[in-house]
């Protein structure tokens, strides 16, 4: 099948190196400490932050750190044919376990020894690329409960098809069988916190391949930063200054 | 939820017996509702209701199936609520499957009604495809994102706007098949039906606190209640489902009254409903 | 395949408004059940208590095919995983038998009675009277004939007063059902499948307090006001029969 036709626009009319459309809300979820819904093109994803607050498990507890805990779960109607477990299958438990280890790496737990954070992701609607866009949601959502974190942690997927690197897969074209690179970076300091891929590239592709998905989420980074500002902005306004 | 102190919960219930509530409701107001459709292009008709804090969407999906044997000429409707651990805490892992089972089941009596499926808010009969054969089997989801009291309500209200909302398409039916033949079926991609919803219902859930009874509790309002009941009536005024919750017993004259209150009550929020639901397909068609 | 022909002709099937004819026609007032009773008759009672010797207390009821036992293990030590509680806890579970149902397996419809027999009960019990603990309500349905969660809840009670578990009074519990214009109390296994609504009341009949009210299907306000007045008064007078067992029980212990 040709996912990039010889005038070189996608399936879906884009170029090969263009992003989906992004949309951002900050404060979805009025009891959470901090909630944001992110969407990726078709791809809409909800995330809430609950914490820092007293840990539930004794056992579990950690006496130096903040102890962070994730749950990402998709909904019933999310997919195209529907699903009938929203949560406790294998995909969904390794999803949790890389948002947990990658938001836990830019968190600064230090600061709030005994603790504990929650982080729920429920995706709405799946159309590719759903782990990115709950990273960058988890990212918001931790920014507006006002947690201290490094850096924002941003991510983004490439792929590689008809010879070509292609930005921001969808389902269609992640399900075409080709490698698929997912990048999660710090923007600012410029570190990688989370590297994935699936199939195989030679190495000198997959260095290009994994750039464009880098220079992708420093495109996604700016986005975010705005967002967050124009927030800031309205929280100053409502507070008269 | 923080536990509320002694004299929040004397503020609350002096409140309610007075007729000024912590928002500063009246006994028998609604919070604002808000109202989309279409939230999920995935779906045949889906639907976003926000009451006050409480936020759920609800989405039908329509797959071809077998009917059942027991009832050849209707269609299967089953209803299922995921509470999403985006609302609660609490509801991670298997915390709010009690909770989920709870609702689906009332939402399950108060929709479809009897066994034999006489009044039914959906009318099954206009489901079927092939008598016996192939029938629409639609799978209605609900999904909590935000809590703050009065789920049941908010999800009746979501789902009435998402059938209103839905369209099924419309199919070709290879005729000749006999006996147990599975006949060729072909699904149109442009044309659909919409959904006759002038039937389904919507619940009042009153919630007795003291000696009064409000409408459209607060999650601090519901932790506070000795019972509540909530009635599904349709347009006809008549009751389609009533379910008690709630530890205390009531006398048999307090629940009539309250079924009278809810009848009162359900004009006003019907008429609100279809306006709202009407507005937002509207809005949905400009863009 | 021959049946198709050259070119299969296709046809959009278009709702039909059929409906379903009534399996009562209006003035039907002298029909009879199958078991010969009339419209308002419920089925006789058969109330047992001390029927599992192992449990604290326990009661086997039947109602005409309706067979259950019910076992009331308590109060036993909360599980440490739960929280200090100061009023006692109730955990009740509902399950039915493999052959409980004419096809085999079909019970598992009903998770929910679990929980409604929980809400039925929590009312009538004193729960302060033996707090950090929790009462377990084990029901098993031998043979579902109809009818099947009031004669859960009944039984149950009565399981309960075997126990000695405290309570304010006795639960009572009756089902009506609506096919056309009439009302049938305590409906059979084929009534209730052709039901055009049903109503379950559970109440505590010398405090006059309903526990539990669950009712689907269309009603009207005049036909519902009815059913409840029957059913009420099915109540009181199956609490009668409940009270006089209790008491043939102790005084049958007595001697």
């Amino acid at each position: 099948m040709e996912f990039v036709n010889p005038e070189g626009l996608r399936l879906d009319g884009r170029r090969p190196m263009e992003m989906r459309q992004l949309r951002a809300e900050i404060g979805a979820v009025a009891k959470a400490d901090g909630s944001a819904v992110f969407e990726m093109g078709n791809t809409k994803v909800i995330a809430a932050v609950y914490g820092p607050r007293e840990v539930q498990n004794r056992s579990q507890q950690i006496n130096d750190q903040a102890l962070v805990r994730c749950e990402y779960s998709m909904a019933n109607f999310s997919t195209g044919d529907r699903r009938r477990k929203p949560k406790g299958d294998r995909r969904s438990t390794e999803i949790s376990l890389v948002i947990r280890q990658t938001m836990e790496a830019c968190i600064l737990t230090h600061l709030m020894p005994r603790s504990q954070i929650d982080i729920y992701v429920q995706v709405l609607q799946a159309d590719g690329g759903t782990r990115s866009a709950c990273i960058n949601a988890a990212t918001l959502a931790l920014a507006d409960a006002g947690i201290p974190m490094r850096d924002l942690v941003t991510s983004c997927s490439a792929g590689y098809l008809n010879s070509t690197p292609l930005l921001d897969l969808n389902y269609v074209e992640d399900s075409a069988g080709g490698p698929d690179v997912t990048v999660g970076i710090l923007p600012k300091l410029d570190k990688v916190t989370l590297l994935q891929m699936d199939a195989k590239l030679p190495i000198d592709i997959f260095e290009n391949v994994m750039q464009l998905a880098a220079e992708g989420c420093k495109a996604i980074a700016n986005y975010i930063r705005e967002v967050l500002l124009e927030n800031t902005k309205q929280l100053e306004y409502r507070r008269g200054l | 939820m923080v536990g509320l102190s002694l004299g929040e919960k004397h503020f609350i219930q002096g409140g309610i017996d007075q007729n000024i509530r912590s928002d500063g409701r009246k006994r028998d107001t609604y919070r604002p509702i808000s109202v989309e459709t279409g939230v999920i292009p995935q779906a045949n008709g889906s639907a976003r209701i926000r009451i006050g804090a409480t936020e759920v969407i609800a989405s039908v999906k329509a797959e071809l199936g077998r009917p059942d044997a027991l009832q050849p000429d209707q269609g299967k409707v089953a209803i299922f609520v995921d509470c999403s651990p985006v609302a609660e805490p609490m509801f991670e892992g298997r915390g709010g499957e009690e909770l989920s089972t709870e609702l689906s089941v009332v939402l399950q009596h108060c929709l479809l009604g009897g066994k034999s499926g006489a009044g039914a808010g959906i009318d099954l009969s206009s489901l079927i495809v092939a008598e016996g054969k192939i029938c629409w089997d639609l799978y209605i989801d609900g999904l909590v994102i935000s809590s703050d009291g009065n789920l049941l309500d908010a999800l009746g209200a979501a789902i009435k706007a998402a059938l209103s909302n839905t369209g099924i398409p419309r199919v070709q039916v290879a005729a000749g098949a006999l006996g147990d033949e599975q006949p060729e079926v072909d699904i149109s991609d442009e044309e659909f039906l919409q959904f006759d919803t002038s039937g389904v219902p919507v619940i009042v859930t009153l919630t007795k606190v003291g000696r009064h009874y409000i409408v459209d509790a607060t999650s601090e309002e519901e932790s506070q209640m000795s019972s509540a009941v909530s009635v599904s009536i349709n347009r006809k005024g008549h009751i389609c489902g009533l379910s008690k919750r709630g530890s205390a017993g009531l006398d048999p004259s307090v629940i009539s009254d309250m079924i009278s209150v809810a009848r009162h009550i359900s004009e006003q929020l019907i008429n609100k409903l279809d306006s709202e639901i009407s507005a937002a397909e509207a809005g949905e068609d400009e863009m | 395949m021959a049946s198709k022909g050259a070119a299969p002709s296709t046809y959009t099937p278009t709702p039909t408004k059929k409906t379903r004819p009534p399996i009562f026609s209006d003035s039907d007032v002298d029909w009879l059940r199958p078991d010969g009773r009339g419209f308002h008759q419920c089925r006789p009672a058969f109330f047992r208590t001390g029927a599992v010797n192992s449990a604290a207390g326990s009661a086997y009821a039947e109602f005409g095919n309706t067979k259950v036992i019910v076992s009331v293990f308590g109060p036993r030590e909360s599980k440490k995983a739960m929280m200090y509680s100061d009023v006692g806890r109730l955990n009740c579970n509902v399950s039915y038998t493999t052959f409980a149902t004419p096809v085999r397996g079909q019970g598992s419809d009903n998770k929910e009675f679990s929980s409604m027999l929980h809400k039925a009960l929590e009312g009538a019990i004193m729960l302060e009277t033996f707090p950090k603990t929790t009462v377990d309500v084990f029901a098993l349905v031998l043979e579902s004939g109809g009818s099947d969660l009031p004669v859960v809840i009944s039984c149950a009670s009565l399981a309960l007063a075997d126990a000695g578990i405290m309570m304010y009074d006795l639960v009572a519990g009756v089902s009506v059902s609506c096919l056309g214009r009439n009302l049938i109390i305590d409906p059979i296994l084929e009534e209730e499948t052709f039901q055009d609504g049903s109503l379950i009341i559970t109440c505590m009949p010398s405090r006059y307090e309903v526990t539990q009210l669950t009712i689907s299907g269309e009603w009207s306000t005049a036909k519902l006001n009815e059913a409840m007045e029957l059913c009420l008064d099915a109540c009181s007078k199956l609490a009668k029969i409940m009270r006089s067992c209790l008491k043939e029980a102790a005084s049958a212990s007595q001697d």
